[in-house]
């Protein structure tokens, strides 16, 4: 019961927060749909098109790591300027629900881009078998990044540093991990360090949905999921115990 | 039965030396209106942020309807609801939008939500904005949207931090009586100014702070009870020498002009003497505000 009230708060916060905002302020939009898109443009165009399906990935989730990141920023704020954390603490919204809630705010965001990537998925090869499989990978990379980007929201002192620490995130996140070029390239030590992050699993689960070959020694289907899962995990515990809703 | 129970509590923040809340211990009846009255960074804001569960405190124990913040802020949270001071509003979202919005986040039904939302926009003189995007609106339109997403609630307390803040006298006197009709339904608030004629008018009882404690608390005729002089004579011009308004009472400089504190047979016979001389005189009864500055600044002096 409490748990599906903290679900409807969240959708209602999430709703509030971008349906609305997006109703009367289609630029909001624009940065989330074409940053993912002017970066699959560069590498299809670079690799003459060899890379695109991979492109199509890797854009796929930047947009969710982006948005999910970017509640560093988003979430500061919330808190620091418009004092939307300090009215819903004195309420019955948990922050659990906050978090879900400004975390699907960001989600409906990338809505667009979504609209366009994940057809073009299916279309290249990605059955609609293993569509719920590969979705589910990606919501855990998003979640993943939004309860990372929350976090540091609670803590930031300003804005600027709340947008700087999202857009770093973003980076090591979503841009530095073999998401765009494969990660068969990456020389071993390197991939070790990927591991660590949700995004190279999410990569080559989607890769090996889609039907492609994965080439890496120690990696399997099975151990992606598992870290993946693991990694979301540890990032939900991180963020109930780290994140601050009361502040000390 | 007390909305707000203290003892003791006190607030430093990390890196701070001296505390913000330094051993605080009041009572806030329920169905009262209930100020904190003081100077910018007196500890108004700290105190109700810590009562409202937004922030922790270091020591001393305080109950909210009767739980203990700091172990059952959960219990507490179901029934409050808080205007943030210096707040603002969400860009392209109308007031409808914030108030029935934040309504329905907070477990509300639809029914219910659009009912109290509707109201509260009517009461607060929003409604011929509602449908406008917040960001259109004016800084006082915009206070006015945020006081009325706690209003709209059913929170047995309300937390007001400054929600007058910016707003015009009419828009003030308009807040000023929602916020009686509120108290009228048996709720409880807890508001923090520093317009001492909100505190005066407003208000079933003041606790005056500065500088993290305690000064005084009471209804604003008990305070007024705690000044032995009764009226005040303004003076203007420089006729009067501070020797000679003395022998009248207890005269203060105020801006180039006397203020002096006495008794009504005093302040006729000072009032006689200054409009032969051609001073310019008003009498008044003393107010809050001579409370406040000759508690704050004695309070200041001491330190």
């Amino acid at each position: 019961m409490l748990a599906a009230k903290q679900v409807r708060s969240a959708v209602v916060i999430g709703y509030m927060l971008s349906i609305t905002w997006i109703r009367r302020n289609l630029l909001s939009l624009v940065w989330l749909f074409a940053t993912p898109f002017s970066i699959l443009f560069i590498i299809t165009v670079t690799t003459r098109g060899q890379a695109f399906v991979q492109g199509v990935i890797g854009s796929l989730l930047l947009v969710l790591v982006t948005v999910g990141t970017g509640l560093a920023g988003d979430g500061a704020w919330y808190r620091l300027e418009v004092k939307l954390l300090d009215y819903f603490i004195a309420s019955p919204v948990h922050q659990i629900g906050f978090l879900l809630g400004i975390a699907l705010a960001g989600l409906f965001f990338t809505t667009p881009a979504l609209l366009v990537l994940i057809p073009l998925l299916v279309y290249l090869g990605l059955s609609l078998a293993s569509l719920p499989l590969a979705l589910l990978a990606v919501g855990m990379v998003w979640l993943f990044s939004s309860a990372i980007g929350y976090t540091v929201s609670t803590y930031v002192r300003n804005l600027r540093n709340g947008w700087q620490s999202g857009l770093a995130l973003s980076v090591i996140v979503g841009i530095l991990p073999p998401s765009f070029y494969p990660a068969e390239l990456l020389p071993t030590n390197l991939l070790w360090l990927a591991y660590l992050l949700p995004t190279t699993h999410a990569v080559l689960l989607l890769r090996v949905l889609m039907g492609q070959t994965v080439n890496l020694s120690g990696w399997s289907p099975l151990l992606g999921w598992i870290m993946l899962t693991g990694l979301l995990l540890v990032s939900l515990f991180a963020t109930s115990r780290a994140a601050r809703w009361r502040q000390t | 039965m007390k909305a707000i129970d203290s003892i003791l509590l006190s607030k430093i923040y990390h890196g701070g030396k001296n505390p913000a809340l330094d051993r605080v211990s009041l009572a806030v009846d329920t169905g009262q209106i209930f100020t904190l009255l003081g100077r910018n960074g007196a500890g108004k804001t700290t105190f109700l942020r810590i009562a409202a569960t937004q922030l922790s405190p270091t020591s001393g124990s305080i109950l909210v309807l009767g739980s203990d913040v700091k172990h059952s802020p959960q219990n507490i949270r179901r029934n409050v609801a808080a205007v943030p001071q210096e707040g603002n509003t969400i860009g392209p979202l109308t007031p409808w939008d914030h108030v029935y919005l934040a309504l329905l986040a907070r477990g509300m039904s639809r029914t219910e939500a659009r009912r109290r939302a509707r109201d509260t926009l009517e009461r607060m003189e929003l409604a011929d904005y509602q449908d406008q995007p917040a960001d259109t609106l004016s800084g006082g339109l915009r206070q006015r949207i945020r006081v009325a997403m706690a209003v709209a609630t059913d929170a047995e307390l309300v937390f007001l931090d400054e929600p007058t803040l910016g707003l015009d006298a009419i828009s003030r006197r308009r807040v000023w009586t929602v916020l009686k009709d509120l108290c009228k339904e048996g709720r409880t608030i807890l508001l923090t100014t520093h317009y001492i004629d909100e505190a005066e008018i407003l208000s079933n009882k003041v606790a005056i702070v500065n500088s993290g404690r305690l000064i005084t608390s009471g209804t604003p005729s008990e305070l007024l009870s705690k000044v032995e002089e009764r009226v005040r004579v303004d003076l203007s011009g420089s006729k009067f020498s501070e020797e000679e308004v003395g022998t009248y009472g207890r005269p203060i400089k105020v801006a180039e002009r006397w203020r002096v504190f006495t008794d009504n047979v005093r302040a006729g016979e000072l009032t006689q003497e200054a409009v032969r001389r051609g001073s310019e005189v008003s009498v008044a009864p003393v107010s809050l505000e001579d409370l406040f500055v000759e508690l704050v600044g004695r309070e200041e002096e001491e330190c």
